[in-house]
């Protein structure tokens, strides 16, 4: 029962990264119908940016996590200005080829850059609590209280002010929003500049839980927050909450009992038996085509 | 027709005297050792990205799992290779090691179709990038072919004219494929899914046939790797690869051969010639993959195929392939 | 005997109920409309006929079989054909091979077959590219059989979709507004095309029209579908008088002719 539940707690931090990640996929493909395949070195960006950010600037954890969301925040919306937008009105295939494209030259830029080893990311002084056979950490107490506050924030940011309802008149229909004077550019920038930041988040919080980041930390990670979107219901943020902390769980429960080097394949597994079911997701509404 | 026919003549007799040339070149030592392995992995791409056509541009079915089957083939065929001791001479062995492993990638491919075919766009895209990822995992897991440290001891038996050969082949079957009705069928289907089915054709099955076939050309392609780097690693078949023969076929041109074969063979010959660049060279690939796609989203030959009429028929550049059986 | 009869068809999407009480019976050789105003479920009613919905309840019997649960493609097998409100054309390919695709069930060439373009394909091929270009020659279109679909004037487009249906070889044909977006001009000669296919293919036709005026002339009967339900049925000249076709079409512009 102990052992379930520390699995429970570690799949659940790790999960509210995931869903922090799964985030900027899902309000990108909600709003562009855009699977943003760099989305996951976005967040590897971050991880690094809060690397310097505390070992160059000597910055405190929490202003180190401030300029990382920044940095990517600001670099989303470049990504978006430069690489997406043109390509809006192409064929899709072309803009999730430039996705890629742009995973790649995250990926192996940063190795030119910085090289490919892992770096040792400084974590806070350890913390450990115990009760009734569990451990918590403090750091994971720190990802997951973080993860709560930025979702909070979203929730309000997304449904309560201008911008967030611009983002929503724009997920729904486009044309329609650009005709009652909503700027779509500067909506969807605002989405990347959002989506990005989230990542970053999920970056640092993961270099700052394991201690190391390297550049090709977010491929893999990416993929699932990915999938975590996909499962919660893709365009649908509430869902990548869920999703994320579903797969979270599900990993950390697949290692406990000991097919740890299954734990990737559980991820997919998940998706492919929730898209032969359901293909929209878990809070997804089916649609069809009109005929 | 009687032009055609002459047309079709010429480039057969062009892909024979071209294979021979190649190989004679190589054996005289004009070209060595590197460039030989250069044209193999040409025609490795080409096998890899005309069948993924097969499914992505001409039945419009966006599949990202592409190397899954390049590994299951890679794998099976090894296992024929390496751990049966087939009293037979090279060339039969190799020969049905090519085989089973299309065929067994053929079968995944008839397996992992038949339920994920129902979706659709972005949703198939990742439930096949899904199963490449599992089978991945599972090859990491096996521990008779090696698990994580991979599998050693592959016999070389891939040079470049069995590669070119099988290259040859596979656009033969392709291309036959293509202008038959089953291949109408199958374009029909990228076209318009319900103008398909009202017009009888069974979509299901179009879609899985191609699935399919191009999973079984996967096999094969992923054999004939695993028979040249003689050596199999899980991490070689990452969603990376899939990606790679991807960029080969959007670069191309969805549903154009010849965009297809042209790319394969520009983009291998891209990537060796960045070598020089050591760690500066995925960075520029990356820039040039980003810049094609803005330049030129729709590939480099759009829908169409490079024919032989640019040279008989001055008006057109390039003839659409749809206009072929007329 | 009726060539198509339905019985009880309910069509419900979640708790919005579309099509109910769509009770219809097309006998052979007849010229049949089906009107009703914009969004009364005519659409939804076809869809269900072609296998694309399937129905919530209810029977449709295909001569003398029930096609409940079949796929769009084993009904357009057993002889039911349409075209679409919204040209549903094979845009990026020719002409051509639009009726070729058409074609394709009475193929009998095998995959093997194509591969090694035996005798059997190359005999087919050759068939099928004379019958078609035949085909199109009916319809007018046979010096444009090269050209791409999506290039043909918007009326050819709708020329082509017939002809594209009729090369299935159909007993019933359901024609889904082949009038929308012509001018009088254009929809004069489409309802003399249509008269002239029903002789000439010996078919039975079913024809939606959401403009009452131009179904009156063809059709030997008409049905009204209103809020899902048939709210009327008889012989134009019926119709036109009926109160409650009025009172369902009060508010559009143009009632009768």
């Amino acid at each position: 029962m102990a052992e379930f539940l520390q699995q429970l707690i570690n799949g659940i931090s790790l999960g509210s990264v995931y869903a922090l990640v799964a985030l900027g996929y899902t309000m990108v493909y909600g709003i562009v119908r855009l699977i943003n395949f760099a989305h996951g070195d976005v967040y590897m960006v971050g991880a690094f940016a809060g690397y310097f950010a505390i070992k160059t600037f000597k910055l405190p954890f929490f202003a180190a996590l401030v300029a990382a969301m920044a940095v990517c925040a600001i670099l989303g919306v470049i990504m978006e200005r430069i690489a997406y937008k043109p390509l809006r009105n192409a064929p899709r295939v072309a803009a999730l080829m430039t996705a890629v494209g742009l995973s790649m030259f995250y990926q192996n830029f940063t190795i030119y850059r910085i090289g490919a080893q892992p770096k040792a990311f400084p974590k806070i002084a350890q913390v450990n609590w115990q009760f009734a056979g569990v451990t918590v950490s403090n750091s994971q107490v720190l990802i997951l209280g973080t993860a709560i506050a930025l979702m909070i924030i979203l929730h309000f940011v997304v449904q309560h002010t201008k911008m967030g309802k611009a983002m929503r008149a724009v997920s729904q229909d486009r044309d329609a929003a650009m005709l009652m004077g909503i700027n779509v550019d500067n909506t969807i920038s605002f989405t990347f500049a959002i989506g990005s930041a989230l990542a970053a988040a999920g970056g640092v919080l993961v270099g700052q839980y394991y201690g190391v980041v390297q550049p090709l930390m977010g491929a893999l990670p990416g993929l699932k927050a990915f999938v975590a979107a996909v499962l919660g219901g893709i365009g649908i943020i509430p869902g990548a909450m869920i999703g994320g902390l579903i797969l979270g769980v599900a990993e950390a429960g697949v290692s406990a009992v000991g097919f740890s080097t299954y734990r990737d394949a559980v991820a997919f597994g998940i998706l492919i038996l929730i898209l032969i079911v359901k293909p929209a997701g878990i809070l997804g509404k089916n649609v069809r085509e009109k005929v | 027709m009687r032009a055609m026919d002459k047309n079709r003549l010429i480039v057969a007799a062009g892909a024979v005297a071209l294979g021979i040339i190649l190989q004679l070149l190589i054996w005289n030592g004009t070209l060595n050792a590197y460039y030989a392995q250069v044209l193999t992995m040409m025609s490795i791409f080409v096998i890899m990205a005309t069948s993924l056509n097969l499914i992505n541009g001409i039945t419009g079915q966006f599949s990202l799992g592409h190397a899954g089957f390049a590994a299951v083939g890679g794998y099976f065929s090894a296992i024929i290779t390496t751990r049966l001791q087939l009293p037979l001479p090279a060339p039969m062995i190799f020969t049905i090691s090519l085989l089973v492993g299309g065929l067994i990638a053929a079968l995944a491919g008839f397996l992992i179709g038949l339920p994920t075919l129902r979706l659709k766009g972005d949703y198939l895209a990742i439930a096949t990038l899904g199963f490449g990822e599992i089978i991945r995992v599972l090859f990491l897991n096996w521990k008779y072919v090696g698990a994580a440290a991979g599998m050693w001891g592959i016999p070389g038996y891939t040079n470049f004219i069995w590669a070119y050969m099988l290259a040859v082949l596979t656009v033969i079957f392709i291309v036959h494929f293509m202008n038959s009705s089953h291949g109408r069928a199958c374009i029909s289907i990228r076209e318009d899914e319900i103008a398909a089915e009202t017009m009888g054709i069974n979509t299901t099955k179009y879609k899985v046939m191609a699935f399919t076939f191009g999973a079984f050309f996967a096999g094969v392609g992923g054999a004939v790797l695993g028979h040249l780097i003689r050596l199999l690693h899980p991490a070689t078949f990452s969603m990376t690869f899939s990606v790679e023969i991807l960029l080969m076929v959007v670069l191309g041109g969805l549903g154009s051969i010849t965009g297809s074969i042209s790319a394969a063979i520009l983009l291998t010959f891209v990537s060796e010639a960045l070598r020089k660049f050591n760690e500066l060279r995925m960075v520029i690939y990356a820039l040039m993959l980003i810049g094609i796609m803005l330049f030129r989203p729709q590939g480099l030959f759009g829908r169409k195929e490079f024919s032989l009429d640019l040279l008989t028929d001055s008006r057109f550049m390039f003839k659409s392939s749809k206009n072929r059986g007329a | 005997m009726p060539i198509l009869e339905t019985k009880q068809l309910i069509k419900t999407f979640g708790g919005l109920t579309a099509v109910s009480e769509f009770d219809i019976y097309l006998n052979k050789g007849e010229l049949i409309g089906l009107i009703g105003p914009n969004g009364a479920g005519k659409t939804t009613a076809f869809n269900m006929l072609t296998g694309v919905y399937q129905p919530t309840s209810g029977q449709i019997n295909f001569l003398d079989e029930s096609v409940v649960g079949k796929y769009p493609y084993e009904i357009t097998q057993k002889g039911i054909a349409r075209t679409f409100q919204n040209i549903r054309l094979f845009k990026d390919l020719s002409v051509i091979d639009n009726v070729k695709i058409a074609y394709h069930q009475n193929v009998n060439y095998s995959v093997l077959d194509s591969i090694l373009q035996t005798r059997k394909y190359r005999q087919e091929e050759k068939e099928i590219t004379e019958k078609a270009l035949e085909f199109l020659k009916i319809f007018k279109l046979d010096h444009k059989s090269q050209e791409y679909a999506k290039n043909l004037p918007y009326g050819e487009q709708r020329r082509l979709e017939i002809a594209r249906a009729l090369a299935t070889k159909p007993k019933l044909v359901l024609l889904d507004e082949p009038a929308a977006g012509m001018n009088p001009q254009e929809t004069q000669e489409l309802l003399g095309l249509i008269k002239w296919i029903r002789e000439y293919f010996d078919l039975t036709i079913l024809l939606i029209e959401h403009d009452m005026s131009l179904v009156m002339n063809v059709c030997e009967r008409i049905y009204v579908l209103d809020y899902g339900k048939i709210i009327a049925h008889g012989t134009p000249q019926e119709i036109k008088i009926n109160p409650r076709v009025i009172e369902a079409y009060l508010g559009e512009e143009v009632p009768v002719c």
